[in-house]
């Protein structure tokens, strides 16, 4: 049984938008409206893509701090 | 939110096979759903009885019992039969019955290999139970099977080994089956966005076994082939590296933490907003939560090891980032209660089992917090104060969170209530002695006496003693659960409704209690 996406929409999301919305996930808050408009305008893929940057990110920053307490 | 209910029950289906081969070769989600359900329970109680014997020989100081080889099996096996037979299989059980009502979907997406996730899982239970009868006994290496220990010791090693493989399998066809269900069969209307959360979490458990039960599959074969074929992956004599073990069986084993806890995340966040009477606060804030927990999971194995040695620079990074991971649970947990804020709150007996799960769950998270300080965790370490910890995460955890979902949807699938009395007593008596036998090992651990060993100094007697009598009272509590399971399933209770509770919401309440044997052949419409 197959279902097609009714939230398609012809706006894509801007990046910043993306990263708005991968951040408040690792956070894990998220505003109902904000939310709202991530579900309409942002792709799996680019949520993927995203996410593995913000992954990226999120370690660099903790290898940095490490750096900085034991240097 | 509208229904289509099937036309008929059981008797418009009388061509499955009836008596045992009915259960033998059912491809139907809830006939295979019961089968989890009761596979869980009886390993439930036979890892609470090898916990009872542990408990038995540490009633006092001294020898009285066991031999020390054998207490060893016992605490292994333990931890085997408990996380592998009765936590992961009773969550999988939920999803079975679940996921399908709640999505509106008529059965899982892979109906055979359902059938075979299920039937795995016996023939790997005879393996670790039969393994306690081969010479040597059981393994007794831990439940994480360390390195060197698992490499030297005898054939029940390579029992549980395969028994290991054989549950793994299970785990990721049973993953693979969940995802495809939820990802392709959901009713229309039924957006990723409106899916229950307990669709949700195990969508994200379920990604997270496909990822780390081949990291498990493994390290056991990499075990197995260093005891058999030569190899010396974890011998240093050959090269290789007894704390590489540690890494690779800790990449599975912290996520494998979260794989137990999720989906309990997922119950309570039906359970809560029910007896509230509200809609769940901040349901995507919740989801949001759960994925970024999956993620932070994969970033934190090394903090079991934190006194195997590793870099300094190492050991900052893991305690970091573990902390880090108290800020998405701690979303989770004010989630629940700003939903319960202002509602209108009954205590029925799931609710109980929420309220104590969210009382007693944070509990466990503080004392995680506390390990995840290195220096602290450096003191801390294979004491009883970390046996104390993932017994609040995973009894008051995982276990008061399946017996929530079991209360909370047994007069679904039933169609019957459940002895609302002896419901209660079971929480409360599960409740205090649950606390009565752990709370005291957070005192014994401080003062440092060391799990894993049969026998103690004097000064930690009176503890112990309180441990033991907790956990047989705790072990005879659960007996309370069997009965009503019993009472209720043979038809005492009243006749359920449709919806049971006042406040549920939700397909599965849509259909009769019980409901027919198929159920959402016609999808239905979510509005």
């Amino acid at each position: 049984m197959e279902m097609a996406e009714p939230l398609q929409s012809p706006r894509k999301a801007t990046p910043l938008q993306v990263a708005k919305a991968v951040l408040s996930a690792f956070i894990g808050i998220r505003r109902r409206t904000a939310h709202e408009r991530d579900a309409v305008t942002i792709t799996p893929a680019q949520v993927i893509v995203a996410g593995l940057i913000g992954a990226a990110i999120f370690v660099l920053s903790l290898i940095m701090l490490v750096r900085y307490v034991t240097s | 939110m509208e229904a289509a209910h099937a036309h008929h029950g059981h008797e418009a289906h009388g061509h499955h096979p009836t008596g045992i081969m009915r259960w033998i070769t059912t491809t139907n989600h809830k006939d295979i759903g019961t089968l989890y359900l009761l596979f869980a329970l009886t390993m439930f109680f036979v890892g609470g009885v090898l916990a009872l014997m542990l408990r038995l020989e540490l009633f006092e100081p001294g020898m009285q019992f066991w031999r020390p080889e054998f207490f060893n099996q016992l605490t292994t096996m333990h931890g085997l039969i408990m996380v592998f037979g009765a936590i992961m299989p009773a969550f999988v059980g939920f999803a079975n019955w679940q996921v399908p009502l709640m999505i509106g979907a008529p059965d899982m997406a892979f109906a055979r290999m359902n059938n075979w996730s299920f039937w795995l899982l016996p023939p790997a239970a005879v393996l670790l139970v039969v393994s306690f009868f081969v010479p040597g006994g059981a393994i007794a290496a831990g439940w994480t099977l360390y390195a060197p220990l698992s490499t030297q010791m005898g054939p029940g090693t390579d029992l549980a080994i395969f028994a290991v493989h054989i549950l793994g399998a299970s785990s990721i066809m049973g993953s693979i089956n969940i995802i495809t269900t939820i990802l392709n069969m959901r009713a229309p209307g039924m957006t990723l966005m409106k899916m229950p959360l307990f669709v949700w979490t195990w969508l994200i458990t379920a990604y997270l076994l496909i990822a780390v039960m081949p990291v498990l599959a493994g390290a056991v074969t990499m075990v197995l082939t260093d005891r058999h074929f030569g190899t010396s992956f974890f011998n240093a004599a050959g090269g290789g590296d007894p704390v590489m073990f540690q890494h690779i069986f800790w990449f599975f084993g912290h996520p494998e933490v979260y794989i137990m806890i999720l989906p309990g995340f997922g119950i309570i966040s039906q359970i809560v907003p029910t007896f509230a009477r509200k809609p769940l606060f901040g349901y995507s804030s919740m989801v949001y939560a759960t994925a970024s927990i999956a993620i932070l999971s994969f970033m934190v194995w090394a903090h079991h090891m934190f006194t195997v040695g590793m870099p300094a620079a190492a050991q900052l990074f893991f305690m970091y980032a573990t902390m880090l991971i108290a800020v998405p649970t701690g979303v989770k947990v004010f989630n629940w209660i700003a939903t319960m804020w202002k509602g209108s709150m009954t205590f029925e007996t799931p609710m109980l089992f929420a309220c104590g799960f969210i009382f007693v769950f944070s509990m466990g998270g503080f004392t995680g917090l506390v390990l995840a300080i290195t220096p602290v965790d450096i003191q801390l370490q294979d004491t009883y104060y970390v046996v104390a910890h993932f017994h609040y995460v995973l009894v008051a955890g995982s276990l008061f969170a399946l017996f929530g979902g079991a209360y909370y949807w047994l007069p679904k699938w039933i169609g019957r209530m459940y002895d609302e009395t002896l419901g209660k007593w079971h929480f409360w008596l599960s409740m205090v002695f649950f606390n009565v036998t752990f709370f005291p090992m957070h005192f014994t651990g401080l003062a440092g006496l060391p799990r894993r060993v049969p026998d103690y100094n004097m000064q930690f007697a009176d503890f112990n003693m309180i441990s033991t009598i907790g956990a047989f009272g705790f072990g005879l509590s659960q007996l309370i659960f069997v009965y009503l399971l019993w009472k209720a399933i043979g038809g005492a209770g009243e006749k359920a409704t449709d919806k049971v509770w006042e406040g549920a919401q939700g397909l599965e309440w849509t259909l009769p209690s019980p409901p027919p044997y198929h159920t959402f052949e016609t999808p239905p419409v979510v509005k």
